[in-house]
């Protein structure tokens, strides 16, 4: 079986190299004449205004946090999808619950307007 | 080669888990959690769960990697002051810790498990390890299944009323609205007699 995985593995490295080589190449090939102006920080060519930490508004978190409540049920329906041939009418209705559940979850959430972005 | 592989990927896992814990600046230490479970990911398909890897990588790196670089910028923690509280808060996290290892340490050396003597079963050569997962999870497993969509529901609502509020000053266009208006809504036709020109009319009086 994981002889299957050997091109992943290989694609790892070359992603790897293709990565790390650029940066070290330029690292070590390129000039470097640091000068205090060059290294200060700056926002389109004038001064930072302000630090660049800094608080998001919660709905960005709403949405990624719904997102993987349905990114995680995609998840269960993979290897249903499967052996659905075996699992017969049992397994669809085991699914049908498990999706009914969410759906109740995806209607409170639209009823609610949490996907309105205002 | 298995070996090899086997040991270097654990190497960097070990590298980054142990860089998420001591690195001062919180995105890189979300980063580095990216790389511990791209490792663990790694490990699981070379022991033979390929289904859990590809989850691991789909699931934790693509949504909950996500969801925890957000709530970090969302935190906004500087770096200087994240360790203010580490003596203070040193008792109670190495409670935790000993109690961590001692579950690992029951879990690893009990007989059931029997991980130290090599037992991990080898997977049947002829079944599909998505395959093997599918067969049992919904059917015998399939309580705890129907379980699991009840927690991702409480878990829709609890996100929803926690963080869903209503903003009350957003100006917005209602297209809809706009769309609808009716004539009558924004024109009033006046009637009334002509009138005239009052610069005119001096003009008469004028002459007259």
């Amino acid at each position: 079986m994981l002889e299957n995985y050997l091109p992943v593995l290989l694609f790892i490295l070359v992603g790897l190299v293709f990565g790390v080589v650029p940066l070290l190449a330029g690292f070590v090939l390129g000039p470097r004449r640091p000068g205090a102006e060059k290294q200060s920080p700056y926002e389109c060519g004038f001064e930072a205004f302000e630090d660049s930490r800094m608080k998001f508004d919660v709905r960005y978190y709403l949405v990624a946090i719904l997102f993987i409540i349905f990114d995680l049920e995609i998840a269960f329906l993979f290897p249903w999808a499967v052996v659905l041939d075996d699992i017969g009418l049992f397994g669809i209705l085991a699914m049908g619950l498990f999706v009914g559940l969410l759906l109740v979850g995806f209607l409170y959430e639209w009823k609610k307007g949490a996907l309105e972005w205002e | 080669m298995e070996q090899a592989v086997f040991y270097l990927f654990a190497a960097i896992l070990l590298f980054a888990a142990t860089m998420v814990i001591t690195v001062r600046n919180p995105v890189q230490a979300a980063l580095f959690l990216v790389l511990a479970f791209f490792n663990a990911a790694v490990l699981w398909v070379l022991a033979g769960a390929e289904f859990l890897g590809i989850a691991l990588v789909v699931v934790y790196v693509g949504a909950v990697m996500v969801l925890f670089l957000f709530v970090v910028m969302m935190l906004d923690i500087t770096v200087a002051p994240v360790r203010e509280g580490f003596a203070r808060y040193l008792p109670v996290g190495l409670v935790v810790a000993v109690l961590m290892a001692l579950q690992l340490g029951v879990v690893i050396l009990s007989d059931e498990v029997a991980l130290v003597g090599g037992l991990i079963p080898e997977p049947a050569a002829d079944v599909n390890n998505i395959r093997a997962i599918g067969g049992v999870l919904y059917t015998v497993y399939v309580y705890p299944f129907e379980i699991a969509a009840v927690i991702l529901l409480v878990a829709i609502i609890a996100a929803i009323t926690l963080t869903l509020r209503r903003r009350t000053n957003m100006k917005h266009q209602d297209i809809p609205e706009q769309l609808n208006v009716h004539k009558d809504d924004r024109l009033r036709v006046l009637k009334m007699e002509t009138e005239r020109r009052p610069d005119r009319g001096g003009v008469g009086h004028e002459e007259g």
